[in-house]
């Protein structure tokens, strides 16, 4: 950074009214007393209150089922290689004899939810749209075991969340890549 | 002396008989193919290595209107070569005297395009399942020189995959570029010819001929040719992506040529290895024995834990307490008879773990008796290539030695420095046998259980210390059994049938409490620190003369002791 | 009633311990309300009837929580730090009469009208009826009165300075020095503004103090910039915001109380609260006539009492929340500006307040002269320092900047 690029600004000048302070106070405290006599909370009480979230949260991950209910991952690591957690483990393995379009399959598939950050990264990173991430929040358990999902896991909460309708299939492909068609 | 102009750069050839792509390789520009290899022969079938050449006389250069293949076309004194990457030349060196119409590059560049769009047209998007991801040229170059999208309408071309090519090795036929490099290397280096180009045109498939699978013992490097993920080796299939693998330069223990290879690891388990290229050791290749010979470093049945036994029956102690009570126990027999106290020293130990081992029993007692240890010798010497019906014929471009241990030469050198000749393992087994011997210490490390059964029984007064890597004969006899460690797992340097001293470098961590066996030495000896290979090698190189050459450290591709 | 009753004393001491204890809680909830008010939010509703019943839960929660000493401190003064700041925060209040008072008798005095033993008859009366009175006060008729509340108060320093030492941590360390400067250089506002109300009630004895105003109106009318330097010195006293720079969270972790835990904790937080109690009611007492309102001082018995209770609560309640307000109103002082407003700005217009109370008191001139003057020189210090060149962040020089 050159000395030309620095741009000097000139402090405001303060005037007497300024100097004298109280009264910016007292206007400080009129605002602070507003607040207090009428505050607009917009509190949701949560256990309640649910919390209405946008399509493209970022909770509880699945995997995607094909048309014929098959895992649609094909094991390509992307995700594992993208996630900046390395909580993603997969196993991969020849796909069995009957899947006649494709040659790879997760054998394994196990996210460490407890690791998980849930940046989305494996979302965008699968060439497939296998992984999503849903809007289920609310992730709970009493063992760090039960957090860490198998593919079975993952394929439930598929099953669960397109049975519910609350995620409708969020990626497609599409020319400008998955992020780009959220539903409305 | 020949001198030859690459993207402006001259370099002198000398009188060496050179193509374009390795006269450019001079220059430090390379020049992307995928069917040359330096050892097969050329056939410029892929058309990637085109470039633009002209002659340079009397100051001036004369460009051909026309592209060449690089690897085919030789150079000669004067030869001027443009390639596609004459943007990215080295701006210092001043500029030919072009033709002022002529555009260097640009017929170039366009040729590497359209070749890349050709090979790409049939070539399926499989890249998120296909193992070849990450170290593919065809990624490499379709990023550097292709054009971004297809322009193709129509169906590809997606013959059936080949799977049953081989025991070892898969063909994805659909993402094959007819390089043929794999078709060259049965016929020219293996010599069995097993591959062949079956079909015409886009229809044009790598195949076998019917019942008769690629199963020769170099089989395994076709897949290392293949600059695609058509060829794949089942050893390694869907294992690991291939950025993961953490590559280290070593060497091959399963003969005694000692392979230079490169060891491809992930979280200290080892995936694969891979030749690596070594003019003194073995050239390009390595074979499929020592391809697929590291699985015993990650098997289940390993020796992982220090054992010492507990009237009957051999208990897992703590590394510590089991190397003390060893030691002492050894140098009490060390103390009462030296005479009757034996080591045998395995020819899988390193240069400087022999001579640790050996430093350290002379050390206490010059009357401590050392001994070769056991060294496997499976058939005859096999020889490359060989005809269709299995003979070997001459010249011979690759052998497979039938010495199945990687540095009976060092072991043995650090033997006649100590032990003034070197002993016969067997003159060993015969002193046990007759009572003479109280205490044996036998290093093991061999990669097949089963190999140390030559120690299958002993009297009952010898005290027996085994390391090696799996349970057999010898253990169940043993007193004390301490996990030895294998290739991947240490630092040091092997020499091999020739003389080749190459250096061992560690990629993997030993199992649970296994200490590499300079470790386990070291402590036996009592020196303080961890065992640091380059330090024991200066030692050593001070001591032994044979080993001199050592004390400055190993090359790359190691050092010739005689 | 005798001088002293002990049993008096006895049950005066824990209804007042139990009182400012309540209060301290309960101002931590009030806190977190206003906070939350401030702020939009709802604050603390779980825990009982609109949250009332947090406090307990809080309480509970510091008394079971893992009392953790770290290994690296020094345990004695450790231990003592809390210790020392509850007891001197506690002991400073034993002088407020919190409740309707009346002046202790004064001396037996003798002048040319009244011989001595008319004086001395005038005086047993004024001793009989003094005693005739309940008094709400842990240690009435002290004469030394606020200065034995100037002293024990900033006896709370060595709480701090001790927590932060014995901590044996950069943040509790340099929390406790920033501690121990603002509170030193505060003391001397704090004492000089009340000087004035000194000089014209002729006593600091605080019922003395009160009874004046009863008589000639409440300081605030001819002290209001002795008010200003006192509630302003007091917040700087009470660590309170803007001058919390001891525990100033996003610097310090959490000031001289970062290695601190559980009840101890607990203590070492109470002390703001209690000396938020102590200087309200100072603040009432002294420029707002405490107990007295024109017109509703006068009622007798226990409805007359139970008036005064109420109208000292209600103006210490004033006070309390005016904290709470100014703390989400005024952001942190840095350092210096702290240093340079009790130095620069408050030492001299306390000085100059208290010349001008000498001049009124000289010269026998109104007493209202003295708002005129405040106003004054107020509006003069002001105007002062709009012609002060304060630039902290020097423009570099032209020649050197095209260079």
């Amino acid at each position: 950074m050159s000395a030309k690029t620095v741009r000097w600004v000139e402090e405001p000048k303060m005037g007497l009214f300024e100097r004298m302070y109280l009264p910016a106070i007292a206007q400080g405290i009129a605002t602070t007393v507003r607040h207090i006599l009428k505050p607009q909370v917009k509190t949701e009480q949560y256990p309640e209150q649910e919390p209405k979230l946008p399509a493209n949260y970022r909770g509880v991950h699945r995997l995607n089922r094909d048309d014929d209910g098959r895992v649609r991952c094909v094991a390509c690591y992307m995700c594992a290689t993208a996630c900046p957690a390395h909580c993603i483990d997969i196993v991969a393995a020849p796909a069995p004899a009957g899947w006649k379009d494709r040659e790879k399959y997760p054998e394994t598939f196990v996210i460490d939810e407890l690791r998980c950050i849930y940046c989305g990264m494996c979302e965008e990173a699968c060439p497939v749209d296998a992984i999503e991430l849903t809007t289920l929040y609310d992730l709970t358990g009493l063992s760090r075991e039960e957090m860490i999902f198998d593919k079975e896991k993952l394929l439930s909460v598929w099953d669960q969340t397109t049975k519910a309708g609350t995620d409708p299939v969020r990626t497609k492909s599409g020319h400008y890549g998955p992020a780009a068609d959220l539903p409305k | 002396m020949a001198t030859v102009y690459i993207n402006d750069k001259p370099v002198d050839i000398g009188t060496e008989r050179l193509n374009c792509v390795q006269a450019a390789e001079r220059a430090d520009v390379h020049v992307p193919h995928y069917c040359y290899h330096p050892s097969l022969t050329v056939v410029a079938s892929c058309r990637m290595c085109l470039i633009e050449m002209g002659d340079l006389k009397d100051g001036k250069v004369t460009m051909i209107p026309k592209v060449f293949p690089g690897c085919q076309t030789p150079v000669k004194d004067g030869t001027v070569i443009v390639t596609g990457d004459y943007a990215k030349r080295d701006t210092s060196v001043p500029p030919l005297a072009y033709d002022p119409k002529y555009v260097p590059a640009d017929r170039a560049k366009k040729a590497q395009a359209d070749t890349l769009e050709g090979i790409l047209l049939n070539h399926p998007l499989d890249c998120p399942v296909c193992d070849k991801a990450g170290e593919c040229k065809l990624q490499d170059y379709s990023f550097e020189y292709g054009r971004g999208e297809t322009r193709l309408v129509d169906e590809k071309n997606q013959p059936p995959n080949k799977p049953e090519l081989s025991s070892k090795i898969t063909l994805f036929t659909d993402r094959c570029i007819m390089c043929t490099r794999c078709v060259r290397f049965t016929r020219e280096v293996s010599g069995q010819a097993e591959l062949q180009v079956s079909s015409r045109g886009h229809h044009s498939e790598i195949d076998i001929f019917p019942g008769e699978p690629l199963e020769n013992k170099l089989a395994g490097n076709v897949v290392d040719l293949c600059p695609v993920g058509a060829l794949g080796s089942k050893d390694f299939l869907y294992k690991q992506r291939v950025w993961y693998l953490k590559s280290t330069d070593s060497v091959c223990n399963r003969c005694s040529t000692g392979c230079s290879i490169h060891v491809d690891a992930n979280k200290d388990v080892v995936f694969r290895l891979r030749p690596r290229e070594n003019p003194q050791a073995q050239g390009y290749f390595m074979c499929d024995e020592g391809r697929h010979g590291y699985h015993h470093a990650d098997s289940t049945e390993r020796i992982a834990r220090p054992l010492v036994r507990r009237g009957d029956k051999l208990v897992a102690i703590p590394y510590l307490d089991a190397a003390q009570e060893f030691r002492n126990d050894f140098e009490t027999h060390l103390r009462l008879h030296p005479g009757a106290v034996w080591a045998i020293l395995s020819p899988f130990l390193t240069v400087e773990e022999a001579y640790l081992a050996a430093r350290w029993l002379k050390g206490k007692s010059q009357q401590v008796k050392l001994a070769l240890g056991h060294v496997p010798m499976v058939g005859e010497d096999d020889t490359y290539p060989k005809d269709r019906r299995g003979r070997p014929i001459q010249p011979v471009k690759f052998t497979i030695r039938a010495e199945k241990c990687p540095n009976r030469l060092g072991v043995e050198a650090v033997l006649r420095h100590f032990e003034g000749s070197v002993v016969p393992l067997a003159k060993a087994i015969e002193s046990a046998k007759r009572g003479e011997a109280k205490a044996v210490l036998l290093t093991g490390g061999y990669p097949d259980p089963g190999t140390l059964n030559v120690f299958a029984e002993k009297p009952n007064d010898l005290m027996l210390a085994v390391t090696d890597i799996f349970h057999g004969a010898a253990t169940a006899l043993a007193k004390y059994v301490f996990p030895a460690t294998t290739f991947s797992e240490k630092e040091g340097v092997y020499v091999n049938y020739a003389g080749l001293a190459q250096a061992l470098h560690r990629s993997c961590k030993p199992p649970l409490e296994g200490r590499s066996e300079g470790q386990f030495f070291m402590d036996l000896a009592q020196r303080n620190g961890l065992f640091n290979a380059a330090t024991i090698r200066k030692e050593l190189a001070a001591e032994i003369r044979y080993f001199a050459k050592l004390a400055d450290g190993i090359p790359e591709l190691g050092v010739k002791l005689f | 009633m005798t001088d002293f009753d002990f049993t008096y004393a006895v049950i005066l001491m824990v209804v007042v311990f139990a009182a400012i204890m309540g209060s301290v809680a309960y101002l931590t909830f009030a806190e977190r309300k206003i906070s939350a008010w401030v702020q939009d939010r709802i604050g603390p509703n779980r825990v009982g009837p609109w949250g009332l019943l947090q406090v307990a839960a809080d309480g509970l929660k510091f008394f079971f929580k893992e009392d953790i000493i770290p290994k690296h401190v020094d345990r004695v003064f450790y231990f003592l730090a809390p210790g020392i700041g509850v007891a001197t925060a506690l002991l400073a209040f034993s002088i407020v009469p919190f409740g309707p008072s009346t002046p202790a008798p004064g001396p037996v005095g003798v002048t040319a009208e009244k011989p001595l033993d008319a004086a001395i008859a005038q005086h047993e009366a004024d001793v009989k009826s003094y005693h005739e009175h309940t008094i709400f006060a842990l240690a009435p008729g002290l004469d030394i009165g606020i200065l034995f509340a100037f002293a024990i108060g900033s006896l709370v320093v060595y709480g701090i300075i001790l927590g932060g030492w014995s901590s044996n941590s950069k943040y509790s360390l340099l929390g406790s020095l920033r501690s121990s400067a603002q509170i030193i250089s505060y003391e001397i506002p704090l004492g000089m503004s009340v000087l004035g109300v000194f000089l014209f009630a002729g006593s600091v004895n605080l019922e003395k103090i009160l009874d004046y105003q009863i008589h000639h109106g409440w300081f605030i009318l001819y002290q209001p910039l002795g008010f200003l330097l006192f509630i302003v010195s007091v917040y700087a006293e009470c660590n309170r915001l803007p001058f919390d720079l001891p525990e100033a969270e996003q610097e310090l972790v959490g000031g001289f109380h970062t290695e601190y835990g559980s009840m101890k904790l607990g203590l070492l937080l109470m002390v703001d609260y209690i000396h938020m109690i102590t200087t309200s009611f100072f603040m009432a007492i002294i420029f707002f006539g405490g107990w007295h309102f024109p017109g509703l001082s006068n009622i007798d018995g226990i409805g007359g009492m139970v008036v005064k209770f109420l109208i000292l609560g209600a103006k210490v309640f004033f006070f309390l929340m005016l904290y709470m307000i100014v703390r989400w109103t005024i952001p942190r002082f840095k350092f210096d500006q702290l240093m340079a407003l009790a130095w620069q700005v408050m030492i001299p217009l306390a000085m100059v307040n208290l010349v001008s109370v000498m001049i009124v008191k000289e010269y026998q001139l109104t007493p209202w002269i003295l708002t005129v003057t405040s106003i004054v020189t107020f509006l003069a210090a002001a105007v002062i320092s709009t012609r002060e060149k304060l630039t902290v962040i020097q423009r570099p020089v032209n020649a050197a900047h095209s260079a």
